[in-house]
């Protein structure tokens, strides 16, 4: 018996080079690039669809990127706003990765981008392990998949630095306090921002936009 | 199920290099830092599956855990983090904070997943 020993090169190296391109060659367009992931309809393409109509009426040109497994629903949803889109269905991929975001930027404009979201695939386990190359991450989850996600998922939301837990208008019918949410999370992640939203009253997006850098009083805009 | 992507990778870097290392192998042996959201059963049952048919068919994948460690710029400490218990001792997390003085650390261990080494036995595949 014998061993051959390695030295040690990440087995998802490639994955990392590919994000770190995708974020030097947004970097060099002066793109500023947000990935919102989280679980099947917590309200991913509500924020983003929000958040144009909030850029865009500033005067910022905006684009997204919109995975799902199959179908268009989300880039038409973006594209009704009057922003540039671009559809990626990743099929049998239960996540997006930064080969297809790499092809996806092909597709836009880039010069004439200031902004770029990109909407991950219904799924808040997967992406965590394989980065786009966006400045930051968001991870949205909602009320109704109850009051023990962070729980649930603590080494997930230990290395998320924006969590919106959406939905609040339900948190009383569906039984849940989000004040639990806040605390777990607190817990695992001191350093963390969570955000309570309620996308469908408009209640909680300036606050995240403002701590993502996006916000009215971010004077680089 | 991202532990798929990862063990084809895995396999896909692996072959090639052992080329020019003769032998049948027996283990790989992957180190996978504790902060990866990655099964360590689902891995094993993807690298058994996807081995099929490749040079690394039957040989075991053993899953070392790589512990966290971070560095303080405040006030210099580095090392383990405090850590999180889940009642009834379901999990353990690291909390990623400086233990010492409460402030943001970067993370220097627990973040990584690598091959480190091959076992390889001397008899050729051929030989059973
Ligand atoms: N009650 C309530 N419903 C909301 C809120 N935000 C979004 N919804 C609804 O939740 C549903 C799912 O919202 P989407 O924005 O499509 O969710 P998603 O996360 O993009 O969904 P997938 O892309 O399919 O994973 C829609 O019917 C929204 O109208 C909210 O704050 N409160
Ligand atoms: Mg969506
Ligand atoms: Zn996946
Ligand atoms: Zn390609
Ligand atoms: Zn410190």
């Amino acid at each position: 018996m014998h061993d051959v020993r390695f030295t040690g090169e990440d087995i998802l190296a490639r994955q990392l080079e590919l994000a770190e391109a995708n974020y030097r060659r947004l970097r060099e367009k002066h793109v500023r690039a947000i990935s919102v992931l989280g679980a099947i309809g917590s309200g991913k393409t509500t924020l983003v669809e929000q958040a144009i109509d909030r850029l865009q009426g500033r005067g910022l040109r905006v684009a997204a990127i919109a995975a799902d497994s199959a179908g268009d629903d989300d880039h038409r949803r973006f594209i009704a706003r009057g922003a540039k889109s671009v559809n990626v269905n990743t099929q049998d991929d239960c996540h997006l990765d930064a080969h297809r975001v790499d092809h996806a930027l092909d597709e836009l404009p880039l010069e004439d981008v200031d902004v770029l979201f990109i909407e991950n695939v219904g799924n808040l386990i997967c992406p965590a392990d394989f980065p786009l190359g966006a400045d930051a991450e968001v991870v949205v989850i909602s009320v109704t998949e109850g009051d023990d996600m962070v729980r649930k998922h603590p080494k997930i939301f230990a290395q998320t630095d924006f969590v919106v837990v959406n939905k609040v208008d339900l948190a009383a019918a569906v039984g849940v306090d989000p004040k639990r949410i806040v605390g777990d999370y607190s817990a695992v992640n001191p350093h963390g921002k969570l955000f309570l939203t309620s996308l469908r009253r408009g209640e909680g997006l300036d606050e995240l936009l403002n701590a993502l850098g996006l916000g009215c009083t971010n004077t680089q805009w | 199920m991202h532990e798929y992507t990862v063990v084809d990778e895995l396999i896909g870097a692996l072959v090639p290099r052992l080329c020019e290392h003769p032998g049948r192998v027996r283990a790989v042996v992957v180190r996978k830092g504790e902060l990866r959201i990655l099964s360590d059963h689902a891995l094993v049952s993807a690298f058994e599956i996807l081995a099929r048919g490749t040079r690394l068919e039957g040989a075991e994948l053993v899953v070392e855990t790589v512990a966290t460690v971070v560095s303080c710029a405040a006030c210099g400490y580095r090392g383990s983090t405090g850590r999180l218990v889940e009642e009834g001792d379901h999990f353990s997390i690291p909390v990623l904070s400086c233990p010492r003085c409460g402030s943001e650390v970067r993370v220097d261990a627990g973040r990584e997943l690598y091959v480190d080494h091959v076992t390889l036995s001397d008899d050729s595949p051929a030989d059973g």
